[in-house]
């Protein structure tokens, strides 16, 4: 009884120690139950995620890519929808019926489709891509075992048409890289939307966010002028064995690029099949080049524009120069005498260049390139532009010698686009224009059309006047090959020698040649430039004047350029109506 | 008499209580199937609906697909290699100058765009270049022109 009572007192001394011990333990259960009700965010949002993850799917759906149109609306680049095709054979309840079916949907053999359809593979690819009539003849056979996947897909209908400046696209068709495609991608590419789509049959569809689907963009491309352009350029680069060649046609009132073609061309349709990297780029404003002879205009312009030469002006031509060292020479070592400004520029020398360009000094010369915008980017709106190699005094690899050099366009480097700009300045009454390939983008709240805009005054209305007349005369005594019947012309042939690592190469197949000139002379609506690169013959008289005058033969008719007699008649047609 | 009638009574009794118990039974299974099949028509009503509005969507984007496939189409037989190929079959030859006549037609101005940025310029007198000056300073700025122009073209 005594022993029992002792038991007795133990368990109650203990007891209590007992209850803690539940208490605590049932306090810390208790108090983890309610912290699990309370996780951090990031933790209940992974857990939401897996949550959601069992009943609903997700699905990434890259919004429709802006369409490009030429300036009069027709398509130059859209979107198509393509298909990828697979089978789970584990579902395949008539494996000979589907077999004969998508053979002759597909064209595909049997024996092929039915390794795949027999296959012990949970998912079988079949074939990609289908295209869209394919893709809905088989969503039409509403076989469960098939999984048809869209795989959008970017199309040129217009082919190799402009196809350096349309672009192209990459990264399942998210990316532009090259051209208008890879300039305004951030325009064209719209947002991509990520939905969330229930798998449980009592959900109902969720209502979509508004897709933000890209905007379109009309070009400032005529699709006609690019055409003839395009077909002019091939013969050219096959008839005078150029290595290669780009053609720009510009309107240098409002700055619009009416037509950009390179040869070799590139179609973006079919761009992973091009072995040569370099046609993936545009060379009319991602590669520079010495531009050459043709720049003497802009150094004669430039001269005239700050009064180290007038019109009269003239120096004695021995032929060759010494400066900074090096020799200047003519081609072909000649020497002219007395010589004036016109003969400068209609006889290509390089010397009376050189001599025109230390008359003006390096702060003036300078001052005249870079306004006509030599070693900066144009802005045009082409994808990974160039802004060229212009070394000024102050430059470190700068020398005397290249102020002689410069002023015949060898010894420093321009893009094409840049070439053409400072012309059509000229031609525009001394007023550069922004040059712009797009004339307009349409979202789906309204469009808004991109107004020409003016960038400097570079020369005065009567240097412009005075430079025009002289290249009008350059074209008469030094590339009568550009002229077209019943139209003056202003232009200037440019020759430039490719300087290699070692020397500067000589002989055919050497040089690259060019002709800019604009059209009509006294009211310029067109400018045009052509530039061949390595052809049989040397000098661009001979060679890219010929090609100027055929596309401008063609250019008249499309862009309805009357000639000077049948202006003069309806300019006095006019004046009679007036008075 | 009186044991006899209670034991009527108490068997009655018995049999109303299991009488109400089945009808009770009865009940509740008939509730359950009325709230069944509510709730199997609600979800086979939910099903169809969603089922045609997947049906819907699916035909939706099969128009859409094919309405962009017919404008390819349309595109591709407009191209100007084509157009060019079929009218010189149908006999027509590219125009020539001596092709063209031009008409002056009181009051039509066929380059409104160009006249207008002319007089636009005659009003507002565009911003001359500025010269490249041969100072630290001119080539600084120089400098900064540069770098603001790329930081520009990055922009665009």
């Amino acid at each position: 009884m005594e022993g029992r009572s002792k038991q007795q007192a133990t368990i109650q001394l203990r007891m209590p120690f007992v209850a803690i011990f539940l208490i605590a333990i049932a306090a810390y259960l208790v108090f983890n139950l309610a912290n699990f009700q309370f996780f951090p965010r990031s933790v209940r949002q992974e857990l939401e995620k897996i949550g959601s993850s069992i009943t609903n799917t997700t699905l990434r759906i890259p919004a429709e890519r802006g369409l490009i149109y030429d300036r009069d609306g027709e398509p130059l680049a859209f979107n198509i929808v393509q298909y990828r095709l697979g089978v789970s054979p584990n579902l395949v309840s008539d494996p000979v019926g589907l077999r004969s079916d998508l053979a002759e949907i597909l064209g595909m053999d049997e024996f092929e489709l039915y390794r795949r359809i027999e296959s012990d593979a949970v998912w079988e690819f079949i074939t990609a891509p289908i295209a869209a009539e394919q893709g809905q003849a088989i969503a039409a056979l509403d076989e469960i075992s098939l999984s048809l996947e869209e795989i959008p897909r970017r199309f040129y209908p217009q082919g190799s048409l402009a196809g350096h400046v349309v672009g192209i696209v990459v990264d399942d068709g998210l990316t532009g890289t090259l051209g208008v495609e890879g300039a305004y991608n951030e325009t064209l590419a719209g947002q991509v939307l990520d939905l969330a789509v229930s798998n449980v049959p009592l959900d109902l569809p969720e209502e979509r966010p508004p897709e933000q689907r890209g905007q379109d963009i009309v070009l400032t491309l005529d699709r006609d002028v690019q055409f003839w352009v395009e077909t002019e350029l091939q013969a050219a680069v096959e008839n005078y064995g150029a290595f290669r060649g780009s053609i720009i046609v510009m309107d240098p009132r409002n700055g619009d690029v009416l037509a950009l073609a390179n040869y070799p061309s590139l179609d973006p349709n079919n761009f992973l099949e091009v072995k040569d990297p370099t046609l993936l780029q545009n060379p009319v404003v991602q590669e520079t080049y010495e531009p050459g002879t043709v720049v003497q205009a802009l150094t004669v312009a430039g001269a005239l524009e700050s009064g180290a030469i007038t019109p009269f002006w003239t120096y004695n031509d021995g032929g060759q120069l010494q400066l900074g060292g090096r020799a200047i020479y003519n081609y072909y070592f000649q020497s002219f005498g007395t010589t004036d400004v016109a003969s400068v520029l209609a006889r290509e020398s390089r010397v009376g260049a050189a001599t025109i360009a230390m008359e003006m000094g390096g702060q003036d010369f300078y001052s005249a390139l870079r306004a006509f915008g030599m070693g900066s980017y144009t802005g045009v709106g082409l994808f990974a532009e160039e802004r060229g190699d212009l070394r000024v005094p102050g430059d470190p690899d700068w020398s005397e010698d290249r102020l002689a050099l410069n002023a015949y366009g060898q010894g420093f480097e321009a893009t094409p686009m840049q070439i053409i700009t400072a012309f059509a300045a000229i031609a525009n009454d001394g007023i550069m224009r922004q040059p712009r390939i797009v004339k307009q983008v349409i979202s789906e709240t309204g469009s808004e059309e991109a107004q020409p805009s003016t960038l400097r005054r570079v020369i005065s209305e009567e240097t412009a006047f005075i430079i025009t007349g002289l290249l009008t005369n350059t074209v008469l005594q030094g590339a009568p090959q550009a002229l077209l019947p019943g139209y003056t012309i202003a232009g200037k042939p440019g020759t430039a020698a490719i300087p290699t690592a070692i020397e500067i190469e000589r002989g055919a197949n050497t040089s690259i040649v060019s002709f800019v000139g604009f059209l009509p002379a006294d009211d310029p609506q067109a400018v045009i430039m052509v530039k061949l690169d390595r052809p049989d013959e040397y000098f661009g008289y001979e060679v890219a004047a010929p090609v100027f005058r055929s596309v401008a033969e063609r250019l008249v008719i499309l862009l309805e350029i009357p000639d000077d007699n049948a202006r003069r008649q309806l300019a006095a047609a006019a004046e009679a109506s007036r008075l | 008499m009186s044991q006899a009638s209670s034991q009527h009574t108490h068997r009655r009794g018995r049999l109303q209580t299991r009488n109400q118990a089945t009808a009770l039974a009865v009940l509740g299974v008939a509730v359950l199937l009325i709230l069944g099949s509510l709730y199997l028509s609600q979800v086979a009503s939910f099903a169809i609906t969603n089922r045609a509005i997947e049906d819907l969507i699916s035909r939706r984007d099969q128009i859409k697909r094919q309405n962009e496939q017919i404008i390819g189409e349309i595109a591709s037989y407009r191209t100007v290699p084509r157009l060019y190929a079929r009218a010189v079959a149908l006999g027509f030859s590219p125009a020539t100058n001596a092709d063209i006549d031009y008409l002056y037609i009181p009051g039509y101005q066929p380059q409104r765009e160009a006249k207008a940025l002319a007089a636009a310029d005659a009003k507002a007198a565009a911003p001359v270049a500025p010269a490249y000056d041969q100072t630290f300073s001119g080539w600084l700025e120089q400098q900064f022109a540069l770098l603001r122009a790329q930081f520009e073209s990055f922009g665009e």
